[in-house]
C-alpha cells in the first residue's frame, strides 16, 4: 500500500493538471513531477485510481479515462470556463460538481439531449445556477448506483 | 447519469430503462447531491485522505434528506 501522503500528492497533481489544462498527467509525467522513476509513477497512478474508484482507466491501458468530476476522454458534456472550452464532465451528474473546481468563475456546461439532440446549457458559479436552458432540464439515473447492477456507470 | 431536456425526453431515449422511473432528479437536488461539503475540497492537497472517505456517508445523508434513500439510489442490493 502506497504512503497516504504520496497518494494525496499524486491525486492533487492529477486533479490540478486536468483543471489547469483539460487533461490529466500521464503516469510518466506524474513520475517526473513526483521526482520518481517512471514505473514508480505508474504504480502510484494505479494506487490513486484504486483509492479513487469513481474514476477509471481506459480498459487494458494505464491511461486515465475518467477523473471525476472531469473526464480525460471526451463526453457530450462540454465544459467552458472564461470562454474557453477545454474540459469535459464525466457525466451529467458530475457536470453539476465542476463548479467547485473553478471558484469564482462561471462554469458553462453544454450538452446535446440524448433524445432529440437539441442543446442544453447549465451555467453555475460557486454552486449556484446562473443559467438553465431549457428550464425543465432534469437528471436521470438509468440503472441505479452500485457495482452489482453490472451496467455502465455513466448511464 | 445524464441530463435531459425534460422527463419526457428521457423516456423517449432509446436506451431508457423502463425500471428507472425513480431515477429522475430535479436540477437543484442534483446540484445539492453533487455539491455536498466534500466536493468543496476537491482541490485541497489532502482531499484523497481527508475528504473523499467522508463522501459516502454524506451522499447517504443527502439522499435521505431529499427522500431518495432507496437501494436504487444508495447502490445497495434490492430486497429480493
Amino acid at each position: 500500500m502506497a504512503d497516504p501522503r504520496l497518494l494525496d500528492q499524486a491525486f492533487h497533481r492529477l486533479m490540478r493538471s486536468i483543471v489547469e489544462s483539460g487533461r490529466a498527467l500521464h503516469y510518466a509525467e506524474l513520475a517526473r513531477e513526483m521526482g520518481s522513476g517512471v514505473e514508480e509513477g505508474r504504480q502510484l497512478l494505479l494506487a490513486v485510481m484504486q483509492a479513487y474508484p469513481i474514476g477509471w482507466l481506459h480498459p487494458d491501458t494505464d491511461y486515465i479515462a475518467s477523473f471525476p468530476p472531469l473526464n480525460n476522454l471526451p463526453t457530450q458534456y462540454r465544459v467552458s470556463v472564461r470562454g474557453e472550452q477545454k474540459w469535459f464532465a464525466q457525466c451529467g451528474f458530475e457536470a453539476t460538481s465542476v463548479t467547485w473546481l473553478f471558484p469564482g468563475a462561471t462554469v458553462r456546461v453544454e450538452a446535446p439531449c440524448l433524445d432529440c439532440g437539441e442543446r442544453m446549457v447549465v451555467e453555475m458559479r460557486d454552486g449556484k445556477f446562473v443559467t438553465v436552458d431549457p428550464p425543465g432540464i432534469v437528471g436521470h439515473l438509468n440503472w441505479g448506483f452500485g457495482p452489482s447492477r453490472g451496467r455502465p456507470p455513466f448511464l | 447519469m445524464n441530463l435531459f431536456r425534460s422527463e419526457e425526453h428521457a423516456r423517449r431515449w432509446t436506451q431508457f430503462n423502463p425500471q428507472s422511473e425513480e431515477g429522475f432528479i430535479n436540477l437543484p437536488d442534483l446540484a445539492g447531491f453533487f455539491g455536498t461539503e466534500t466536493r468543496h475540497h476537491m482541490l485541497d492537497a489532502n482531499y484523497l485522505s481527508a475528504w473523499f472517505p467522508k463522501r459516502a456517508a454524506e451522499r447517504r445523508a443527502y439522499l435521505e434528506q431529499i427522500g431518495k434513500a432507496t437501494p436504487f439510489w444508495l447502490g445497495t442490493p434490492s430486497p429480493s
